[in-house]
């Protein structure tokens, strides 16, 4: 997997930006197995894991990619997507949860906008 | 058990943090003879046990266990013999099949936590692909992985509602009156 630019092609290629492989081949099959293999347990067990497993597999490639990414991105993955307990649900406290969601959304949309400079004008 | 065994009941906890201290084969052993124990309806022992404990399987087996977040030293996993069971007249979902790997599972649990070992149960993983894993024969269904190993000094927060429920908040004493149905059906 490369790093991302504000300037990607149709193909997902870079356009005037380095590629840094973020995951080593390793760790993407480890994601890729919890990812399907979730897809599947998801059919049997309580709905409000679907939450926690998607934030697991977050969690999960933040931890991996986190040594390779710029400072700000860094920033993000250490910060709000960690802070979210594996074992929450949301059945514990149903608002706080949704409101921790909303919280991780809107830190992630803000990096989103600085990052691909958005905030900066209409391209 | 080595402890009292309703301190043992009452102090158990689900450990999903583990260090990499491996489990000694003699303790994995004196778990298992312990599983051996545990209430089997009509003594059938429709139960079988399969216990990983090198690296290599053991991270396979969490890849494809997404109820897994532990990094266990040690895994047995539960499965039930269903051709066996079918012998016998069982239907592959027959509730007493499961039941027998709880109290197999609950066995196992506190064995280990006797034994100063952290254990936790995961059911959240692909039986298709444990079974390709471990090479299960067609006829064995696994149910339930018991994790095992050394607790972790940080431990994740535990799962769902937070309140501990006393045995009052579970229990009805005798026949249930009318007001006691309408509340338990709220």
């Amino acid at each position: 997997m490369n790093a991302a630019s504000a300037d990607e092609g149709v193909d997902g290629t870079q356009a005037g930006s380095p590629t840094t492989m973020v995951l080593t081949e390793d760790e993407a099959l480890e994601l890729l197995a919890y990812l399907v293999t979730a897809a599947r347990t998801q059919l049997d067990e309580a709905a409000e894991y679907g939450p926690l497993r998607l934030l697991t597999a977050a969690q999960r490639l933040a931890g991996y990619i986190t040594p390779r990414v710029s400072p700000e991105t860094r920033a993000l993955l250490e910060g709000p997507i960690q802070h979210v307990p594996q074992t929450a649900t949301r059945s514990a406290d149903p608002d706080g949860y949704a409101a921790s969601l909303d919280t991780v959304c809107r830190v992630l949309a803000e990096h989103l906008v600085a990052r691909y400079g958005i905030d900066r004008g209409a391209r | 058990m080595s402890r009292d065994a309703l301190e043992v009941i009452r102090t158990r906890r689900t450990v999903r943090a583990m260090t990499s201290e491996p489990v000694p084969r003699d303790q994995l052993e004196r778990i298992l003879d312990a599983a051996a124990h545990a209430p089997s309806a009509g003594n059938r022992r429709l139960q079988r046990f399969v216990v990983i404990d090198d690296a290599a399987t053991l991270r396979v087996l969490r890849m494809v266990s997404p109820g897994m977040l532990q990094r266990p030293a040690a895994a047995v996993v539960i499965c039930v013999d269903v051709a066996r069971a079918m012998e016998y007249g069982f239907s592959a979902t027959s509730s007493g099949l499961f039941i027998d790997v709880g109290t197999a599972a609950q066995t196992i649990l506190l064995a280990a936590h006797a034994l100063d070992l952290g254990s936790g149960p995961v059911t959240s993983f692909s039986k298709a692909a444990v079974s390709a894993v471990l090479n299960l024969p067609a006829r064995w269904s696994p149910e339930m992985i018991v994790c095992l190993g050394h607790a972790a000094a940080t431990q994740p927060s535990p799962v769902g509602p937070h309140r501990r429920r006393t045995w009052r908040d579970l229990t009805h004493w005798g026949r249930l009156d009318s007001n006691a149905n309408t509340a338990a059906s709220s």
